[in-house]
């Protein structure tokens, strides 16, 4: 089983991103704007220079500092007087500098703009345990409000199934620049999305089927982790079994063994593989602790079933909106779990949402929770919201700067497990940068840059977009 | 079921509880500051500003937006029996003898927002089936609705909107019909739609119009008209044709009475004659359109009828900028984090109010709550200006410009002697994200006050959580 997800992992984790030369646009105008008045740069060597570096890193704000880029990656970064720029640099300056933007949890790239059938692809509402399904069979790297994101500074979101469902499917993690998802995934699969509350009840209620209440979901869900409990052991099992025989065949070699694939194995007549099924595989990983357990939940007594599912199952959980969290700040805490936090603007469209607050974020965050925000889910007009704006409304909630900027960079890329690659302007990570004329969350300040694995996809045209 | 009617009921209570308080505040707070008794209804801590409860008072030192008389700096505010008496400069305007008086140096004062679209009171939270009555889809022409007969005033959206600085509203029915109903013209104060009604008898607002997608979607389906944006023209056009031939009746009745006293006057029509006001230049058509085409269907059609029209929305106003500008008509515009969510919604642009502006176009604001949150309206300006709007045209709209498409000019938008006295108090400049609404009055009461316990929830949200709200240390 392990083998079987490792695998699947893989072939999307070095996929490597080529960065296709593609510019996503609104409108023919702003096309002609990006094409005729801001052409473009693909430099490979890159030095930006800001009067204001925010490295969100043990570096903290550098004044009047300098990065320096090469083949997509960070390989310096300073202060300008300790930074030798080398010839053939092309150079950028800036007033303020950021790493790029992660958005924790999205549907951006799966819920298209139009928000018509045909270009929803986030809510398979066919039957309440879609498990199988997977974000890099319906994201759309051509959807405009990917360019979107990207034009505010966002290169990085966590994108999956939308909430329709108890059980959702595999979400993935995706730079938002690129030709094919293949390109774009950063990971895959990064989480399974599970959805308590309102929605699941309301999708299956009205059709007179389970789940028609928090507790149908909550059994639905249960009964699915118990099923993939023992499909898990079913194929450690056999695994264990087939070792043991492949060991008699092999008289000894531990090296080959362990090379010995699952369907390898399963040509050994006396040991039958059991039936693979999608469904069950998927779940198998997050109750054996591989996939993270996002579970998105608003009020009070839902944040706290998703606590006690996870505990019976021991799931590596991720809360995901939690919006009445302020309430039961204490319980989230002592359970040692992160939060990707609401929009703060969310759209107060429910009752489980009513008590939506600014300042939740805040209040997660004093209490010692790691939180990050995200844009959630619209399913009107905006079609989706900006993390960016989203951290100016937490700042100014209490959260401040610091840690709003945290929030939606390095915070977030701790509660996703990518750190590694992202979300702090450090030597070795991927060169995802912002560039702005000002405060980064000042209503009237702009991005005037991006710059994603090194190369600038955006730049501001001379209106607007 | 149950759960759900018990977690209804328990939002009622706590809803109801939040109100009672609140209501008499006013009357109840002066009372106490002059008898020193046991308080009663009092708040657990004493509000900032309360004292200004009286019928003259002073605000001394603020940075004064007047919109319509430029920015003055340390200035003074003299309001008596809820209008403005005084306005300017501290060293040109004296502060009568006996006035209250609050120091309020370093804050900001503009002129109540208003907000020409919103649907206040008739989408009331909590959000449930049962408060949504905006829209009549049983018939897409609905001249003879009235928002005023649906507007909830108990709705905490409205001292969230109070709580971003809004004091005066366009309530509207929703866009699901061609024709959607009349509108009210309110002020968020009062137990009663009566008190929050600005004209308390005659015309009391405009009219709900809508073209594009949206009347199409509750008929379309059912295989009834509308179905296509040539039915929505059609349907409203036949609309003023039957209100035109009505009027005929009319007319030919005052002929008649003249030689005969005992005519009979045509039967009343209450859907045709707010119709008839449209037609007579009394009554404004307020006009949801997005696509560039349909604003033009829309400018079309009031050419045709020659009717006062206010375009709502606008989405691609940029595309036809300058025939609006050509023609005079004033724009409401409302400005999204991002563009989609329904086909007529992809191609908005953050610069559609900048654009509109520089083609000469009188441009407004609106929230249409629930689309967007009222509190944050001072917000969406500040958006506009983003994209390159100038700032003293993104204040206008919110004040000044939003007044005169309501046809309420000479009672508000503007810091201004004769004026009403709705004011927002800023903590720093209008168009900052750092800047927090302080206060908000209507009319000389004070209807907002973030320093106060019962208030700063409906800034925050989780007011219907009441007591179980954690405290912070602060609440900046």
């Amino acid at each position: 089983m392990k083998k079987l997800v490792r695998k699947q992992q893989s072939t999307f984790h070095h996929w490597g991103r080529i960065g296709a030369l593609r510019i996503h646009s609104f409108s023919v105008v702003s096309l002609c704007l990006l094409c005729f008045s801001c052409p473009l740069a693909w430099a490979q060597q890159l030095a930006i220079s800001a009067a204001t570096l925010h490295t969100v890193s043990s570096s903290g704000t550098i004044q009047d500092g300098v990065v320096l880029i090469e083949n997509g990656k960070i390989t310096q970064i300073g202060s300008a007087a300790d930074i030798t720029v080398p010839d053939g640099y092309e150079r950028l300056t800036s007033d303020t500098v950021t790493p790029g933007f992660i958005d924790a949890h999205s549907v951006v790239g799966l819920a298209g703009w139009y928000n018509v059938l045909a270009d929803q692809d986030q809510d398979e509402t066919t039957a309440p345990n879609q498990a199988e399904l997977r974000a890099i069979d319906g994201f759309n790297p051509s959807e405009p409000l990917l360019a979107y994101l990207l034009q505010h500074g966002v290169t990085v979101i966590q994108a999956g199934p939308g909430r329709s469902n108890p059980i959702g499917g595999q979400a993935g993690i995706f730079k938002t620049h690129g030709s094919t998802v293949e390109a774009m995934t950063l990971r895959f699969p990064s989480a399974m999305i599970f959805t308590l509350g309102e929605v699941p009840k309301k999708t299956y209620g009205e059709r007179k089927q389970t789940p028609m209440t928090r507790m149908g979901t909550a059994a639905l869900i249960r009964q699915a982790l118990l099923g993939a409990q023992s499909y898990a052991k079913q194929w450690q099992d056999y695994a264990s079994s087939a070792d043991e025989a492949s060991a008699d065949e092999v008289s000894g070699d531990e090296a080959s063994v362990d090379e010995v694939s699952a369907d390898e194995v399963s040509e050994n007549k006396d040991h039958k593989a059991p039936d693979r099924d999608l469904k069950k595989e998927a779940l198998a990983a997050v109750v054996q602790g591989e996939l993270p357990a996002l579970f998105t939940v608003h009020r009070e007594d839902d944040i706290l079933t998703a606590l006690r599912i996870a505990k019976e199952f021991n799931l590596t959980l991720l809360l995901d909106a939690v919006t009445e969290g302020y309430l039961v700040a204490p319980e989230i805490r002592q359970a040692g779990v992160p939060v990707i936090v609401h929009p703060s603007m969310q759209r107060i469209s429910s009752l489980e949402t009513s008590n939506t607050s600014l300042e939740n974020a805040t209040i997660l965050a004093d209490a010692g929770i790691r939180i990050a925000l995200q844009s959630g889910f619209e399913s009107y007009v905006p079609k989706t919201r900006i993390v960016l704006f989203e951290a100016a409304i937490a700042m100014v909630n209490g959260l401040g700067f610091e840690r709003a900027l945290r929030a939606i960079t390095l915070d977030a890329a701790q509660v996703l497990g990518i750190d590694a690659r992202v979300g702090s302007l450090e030597a070795g990570k991927d060169a995802d940068l912002v560039l702005f004329d000002g405060d980064p969350f000042e209503y009237t300040s702009h991005v005037q840059t991006v710059i994603l694995d090194g190369q600038v996809v955006y730049q501001r045209p001379l209106v607007s977009p | 079921m149950k759960g759900f009617l018990a977690r209804c009921l328990i939002f009622a209570i706590l809803f109801a509880t939040l109100f009672i308080p609140s209501i008499p505040w006013g009357v109840t707070e002066i009372a106490a500051s002059e008898e020193p008794q046991a308080p009663v209804l009092e708040e657990p801590q004493a509000p900032v500003l309360e004292e200004l409860q009286g019928s003259t008072f002073v605000l001394k030192g603020a940075t004064l937006y007047t919109v319509t008389n430029g920015i003055v700096p340390n200035g003074i505010l003299v309001v008596q029996d809820g209008k403005i008496v005084a306005v300017g400069p501290s060293s040109e305007v004296t502060v009568p003898d006996g006035a209250v008086v609050r120091d309020v140096s370093g804050k900001v004062i503009l002129p109540g927002l208003v907000d020409t679209h919103s649907h206040l009171g008739v989408y009331p939270h909590p959000r449930v089936p049962a408060n949504a009555d905006g829209n009549e889809t049983t018939g897409p022409v609905q001249s003879v609705m009235r928002a005023l007969d649906a507007i909830y005033p108990s709705d905490p959206g409205i001292r969230m909107a109070q709580a971003g600085g809004i004091t005066t509203v366009n309530i509207m029915p929703g866009s699901g019909n061609a024709v959607g109903g009349q509108t009210a013209y309110v002020k968020l104060h009062g137990r009663t739609i009566e008190d929050m009604l600005i004209h308390k008898d005659g015309i009391q607002g405009g009219m709900k119009m809508a073209n594009g997608e949206n009347p199409k979607r509750a008929y379309a389906s059912r295989k009834q008209a509308p179905a296509t944006r040539m039915a929505v023209a059609a349907l409203q056009r036949q609309l003023f044709i039957r209100a035109q031939n009505h009027q005929k009746k009319w007319d030919a009745y005052a002929e008649k009475k003249e030689e005969d006293e005992t005519a009979k006057p045509p039967d009343p029509n209450i859907a045709l004659d707010p119709v008839i006001e449209i037609l007579q230049g009394k009554r404004t058509v307020h006009f949801h359109t997005h696509r560039a085409d349909d604003i033009m269907t829309a400018i079309r059609l009031a050419e045709e009828f020659q009717f006062p029209l206010v375009l709502q929305h606008v989405s691609e106003g940029y595309k036809v900028a300058d025939e609006i500008a050509r023609r005079n008509i004033p724009c409401s515009v409302i400005v999204l984090d991002a563009p989609g969510g329904k086909p007529e919604a992809v191609e908005m642009a953050l610069r559609n109010a900048a654009v509109l502006e520089k083609a000469g176009v009188k441009v407004a604001f609106h929230t249409d709550d629930p689309i967007t949150d009222s509190r944050f309206f001072l917000r969406m300006a500040a958006l506009a200006v983003r994209a390159g709007m100038s700032e003293a045209a993104a204040l206008r709209a919110l004040t000044i410009h939003a007044a005169e498409m309501l046809d309420l000019q000479d009672r508000i938008g503007s810091l201004e002697a004769g004026k009403d006295a709705d004011l927002v108090v800023l903590s720093g400049p209008p168009f900052s994200v750092y800047s927090h609404v302080l206060a908000t009055y209507i009319e000389g009461e004070k209807v907002f006050d973030r320093s106060r316990p019962s208030d700063i929830r409906y800034a925050t949200g989780g007011f219907a959580v009441a007591d179980r709200y954690p405290a912070r240390q602060k609440t900046q």
